[in-house]
């Protein structure tokens, strides 16, 4: 596999849409191609948030963080934790 | 590509940062690279995502709550892309965060920004939800009725006041709304529904190698898009 084949498969790889017969081929690669690799794929994770950003903020329910904030707040109470 | 007006660019702050796998131990290899995710710009003067992440690393439920002020539009905005359900991506929008809240030691600065680490974080959780609660069927459903319509609606917001007005977003949006239609199409079912290769092709009636290209095009020119906005701005 070329480093050019190797970043398109790096680009499918971290949406998840390498099929498991080309996931094999690509860890082989990114085996070869070492840090060069890593470097790369860490680069393709920029497509997640390119795409979590292209969408139109969704309005949640005030009472989401109300229950978040009550259950993370226990949970301090719980273990004790806490700041200061 | 022409992006908006340097005024408007001021506006945002836009990084070099990798986003970061949540699963990743922490004491993986981490390599010097060059990413090109950008992040929204936080609020003046106030509190940095990583220094937000850090607090979280030291319990400091405060800043999980400051974190969820500025992302949880974001967060909910992704889960909802994926699960179509308002109810159900609130209470999953819940446990996401409850789950930064307690995966939070995981993140390493060193490795990527928050907000990469969120977004990987929260499609795995929503795509996991999706397939659990069955409705992935349903989505599919809704997706025959509309074929021609969900590669578009992914940017249907995007007018062109918008546009001049400027905001992460709308930059976002104009680099995938680059995309042929079917280029959209076989991203949003990959990355919106998590869908593989074969899954796409059964699901569209495409051959299969014509998907694995349209997947490799369409990635490969929204990364381009990525790298000649971050060196525009």
């Amino acid at each position: 596999m070329s480093f050019e084949q190797f970043q398109n498969s790096a680009r499918l790889y971290v949406i998840g849409a390498l099929e498991p017969e080309e996931l094999q081929v690509f860890e082989s690669a990114r085996k070869l191609y070492g840090t060069a690799a890593e470097d790369f794929i860490h680069q393709c994770y920029a497509l997640h948030e390119a795409f979590a950003l292209s969408l139109k903020p969704a309005t949640a329910s005030s009472a989401i963080k109300d229950k978040l904030m009550a259950m993370v707040r226990d949970r301090q109470g719980l273990s004790g934790g806490g700041p200061g | 590509m022409k992006f908006v007006d340097g005024n408007a660019r001021e506006k945002y702050n836009w990084m070099m940062s990798s986003a970061l796998d949540p699963n990743l131990p922490t004491d993986a290899v981490v390599t010097e690279s060059k990413p090109i995710a950008v992040a929204v710009a936080s609020e003046p003067g106030g509190p940095s995502d990583v220094d937000l992440m850090l607090a979280i690393q030291r319990e400091d439920a405060d800043a999980l709550s400051h974190l969820y002020d500025r992302y949880n539009g974001i967060v909910k905005a992704l889960i909802l892309r994926i699960i179509h359900n308002d109810t159900e991506a609130d209470d999953l929008l819940q446990e996401v965060f409850m789950e930064i809240w307690n995966q939070a030691k995981n993140f390493s600065a060193e490795k990527g920004k928050p907000l990469g680490w969120m977004v990987t974080l929260t499609r795995r959780r929503a795509i996991d939800a999706l397939r659990k609660k069955q409705a992935y069927a349903r989505a599919e459903e809704r997706f025959q009725a509309e074929p021609e319509q969900q590669p578009l609606a992914w940017v249907q917001n995007v007018t062109e006041d918008e546009i001049h007005a400027g905001d992460t977003r709308v930059l976002m949006a104009k680099v995938i709304n680059c995309l042929p239609v079917a280029q959209q199409q076989v991203i949003e079912l990959a990355f919106f529904q998590g869908m593989s290769q074969r899954e796409i092709a059964s699901h569209t009636n495409i051959p299969l190698g014509t998907v694995k290209t349209r997947l490799e095009l369409g990635l490969k020119k929204i990364y381009d898009g990525l790298k000649e906005l971050r060196d525009e701005l």
